[in-house]
């Protein structure tokens, strides 16, 4: 396999500007491509900016806006993952990571985990993603998208590499804080996020491609950071914390493989035991109680308390 | 340019509040750059007091824009000490900025003495004095054409330090989410006169008058005790444990939530479907904000 060339667009989109931000989307293609990149990678809400309140409902486009078609255009040689906020036909409006390749929106992921709390108030103007699924795309292997928070969440990366991907791309908007002077790089942020990337890489032997912001919204700084970690969890780039820029790094594919070969950590996956243990501990946390246990369990209990279960009077 | 000869260390920092200032200076310099290009100013003004918040935020402005585009306002009160203005006029020699001295004895003194207030107790003169030098900076604001600049911190806003519509009215605040510790932490490594970061802090309100004696506390155990509580969420009872004093921590949690008001915008009677500040969430800096 060939190496693969990633831009990774660390931009400063400007808040509410759809048609700015679209403008240097495309500035950016042209040139990531110029320079030989095949995957392109723009953070969350690079096409509208991130603290948008109320404004949302303004900058949302639908999926077949020719806007978001023209970008794919722009790069006919290039896999381009882009942000934007997606109005769905019932006017639902989701923070969206789209795939756009071949002229062609492929795939479509939105935003699965929306944080409410703290500094964040997601949930307040956008819709919670339902689906997950990693997706084919022209590069010649499978990719799996997830918008920033969605990696705060263990499944995420774990379910996209079951579902075949074996490169992994969060886009974020990631606000840096705690700029306590022992945290590496003084960003308390940073040095999550990054641990964050190298765990998932390692874990789920995949590529990992993190592509986050940067510039300011209102009160928020983000702190750029983006990296590309190998399915070893070494880093292989790291953009520098603040600074706008186009950033390209090659990365070899046969690494992946290679990788799962030597260490079949995802081979030794046990989905069916996440499927049983899950479905125990759901029905549990809608407290169905014992009607959950597995039935020789509950006879177990009949037989040593002497009173039957409700399960066991009901069988007798 | 930081001072490092000194066998006394110039502040005391302690070690959890200690931050990395070459990325504080990074984000608060673009964040000062992009408050200005969304709001369509390209000058800052301030007022100048020659105390280390003032101080510290004139060379952030200076290192963020340039001091030529940075209009320092010194706008002493008779009884203000001369010590006061030669740190400011330091501090605008160092920067190369742009300055205006301003006495506003002329203007606090025409209130009181023509409303009969001659007997006015030192928190109303020093309110009035801080809302009179507000008033000064929205003007200069106009004629220098450039945005007001706060320059309080942490510790004052959090404990309510401050005068409401005073010393806290600005059109964004660059340090108000750093300690007073913090404060000296970065006024030390971006330049500021050692001078300014050694004197007691002072709202200079009355001669001899410092900060810690009024309010009977140290800043670096306040800043830890804030830090512990409002950062760290930690509750009394594990403050005490931590060996705060009972008594200060329960002063200083009353002092927090008695100016409470202070950091927020006045709530508005909901009446309508949509409501400033409550169902009508817009960015400040919104498309068609900027001013043109």
């Amino acid at each position: 396999m060939p190496p693969l060339r990633i831009a990774l667009a660390q931009i400063a989109p400007r808040l509410g500007l759809f048609d700015e931000n679209l403008a240097r989307h495309r500035e950016l293609i042209r040139e990531a491509q110029g320079r030989g990149a095949r995957l392109i990678v723009f953070p969350e809400l690079g096409l509208t900016g991130y603290q948008l309140q109320d404004l949302a409902a303004d900058v949302a486009i639908r999926l077949d806006d020719p806007r978001l078609a023209s970008l794919a255009t722009e790069a006919p040689d290039a896999s381009v993952v882009v942000s934007f906020v997606e109005e769905s036909d019932d006017h639902r409006l989701f923070i969206a990571a789209a795939l756009v390749e071949g002229g062609a929106v492929r795939h479509v992921h939105r935003k699965l985990f929306l944080p409410t709390y703290g500094l964040f108030d997601e949930r307040r103007f956008f819709a919670a993603g339902d689906a997950l699924r990693s997706t084919e795309s022209s590069l010649g292997v499978r990719v799996g998208l997830a918008v920033c928070e969605d990696f705060w969440h263990l499944p995420v990366p774990h379910l996209l590499a079951l579902d075949g991907a074996q490169i992994l791309v969060n886009v974020s908007s990631s606000p840096g804080r705690d700029l306590a002077a022992t945290n590496e790089a003084g960003l308390g942020t940073a040095s999550s996020w990054w641990t964050l990337m190298a765990t998932y890489a390692q874990l789920t032997t995949s590529m990992v491609v993190f592509c986050n912001r940067v510039g300011v919204d209102e009160s928020i700084s983000f702190w750029g950071g983006s990296e590309v970690v190998d399915p070893a969890g070494r880093t292989v780039f790291r953009a520098p914390l603040f600074e706008e820029g186009l950033f390209t790094v090659d990365v070899n594919p046969a690494d992946i493989r290679r990788e799962r070969i030597g260490l079949p950590v995802l081979r030794d996956e046990r989905p069916e035991l996440l499927v049983r243990e899950l479905e125990r501990l759901v029905a549990l946390r809608a407290e169905l109680g014992e009607n959950v246990r597995p039935p020789h369990e509950a006879d177990a209990i009949a037989k040593t308390n002497g009173r039957p279960s409700r399960r066991a009077r009901a069988r007798g | 340019m930081t001072s490092e000869s000194a066998a006394e260390p110039l502040f005391e920092l302690p070690s959890e509040l200690a931050i990395d200032t070459d990325v504080a200076r990074r984000v608060i310099d673009e964040f000062i750059r992009t408050q200005l290009r969304q709001a369509g100013f390209e000058r800052l003004v301030l007022g100048l007091s020659g105390g280390i918040d003032s101080a510290l935020v004139a060379f952030l402005a200076a290192e963020a824009i340039g001091a030529d585009r940075l209009l320092c306002v010194l706008m002493p009160y008779r009884t203000s000490s001369a010590a006061s203005r030669t740190d400011a006029e330091s501090v605008v020699a160092v920067l190369g900025c742009e300055s205006e001295l301003i006495d506003i004895s002329p203007m606090v003194d025409a209130y009181f003495d023509g409303s009969g207030g001659s007997d006015a107790s030192a928190l109303r003169r020093g309110n009035f004095m801080a809302r009179t030098r507000m008033a000064v900076l929205y003007d200069r604001s106009v004629t220098w054409g450039g945005l007001v600049v706060g320059t309080g911190n942490k510790t004052e806003s959090l404990i309510g330090y401050t005068t409401v519509y005073g010393d806290n009215a600005c059109a964004f605040n660059p340090i108000g989410d750093l300690y007073k510790s913090q404060v000296r932490q970065l006024a030390a490594a971006i330049g500021v006169p050692a001078e300014i970061i050694r004197k007691p802090p002072s709202a200079d309100l009355w001669p001899g008058q410092t900060d810690e004696a009024e309010g009977s506390f140290s800043y670096p155990v306040l800043d830890r005790l804030l830090h512990w509580l409002i950062d760290r969420r930690r509750g009394a009872d594990e403050l005490a444990e931590m060996g705060f004093e009972r008594a200060v921590v329960d002063r200083v949690m009353r002092l927090v939530a008695t100016s409470e008001f202070k950091r927020q915008v006045p709530p508005i009677a909901k009446l309508g479907p949509r409501t400033a500040g409550v169902d009508y969430l817009y960015p400040r800096r919104r498309p068609g904000s900027a001013r043109t």
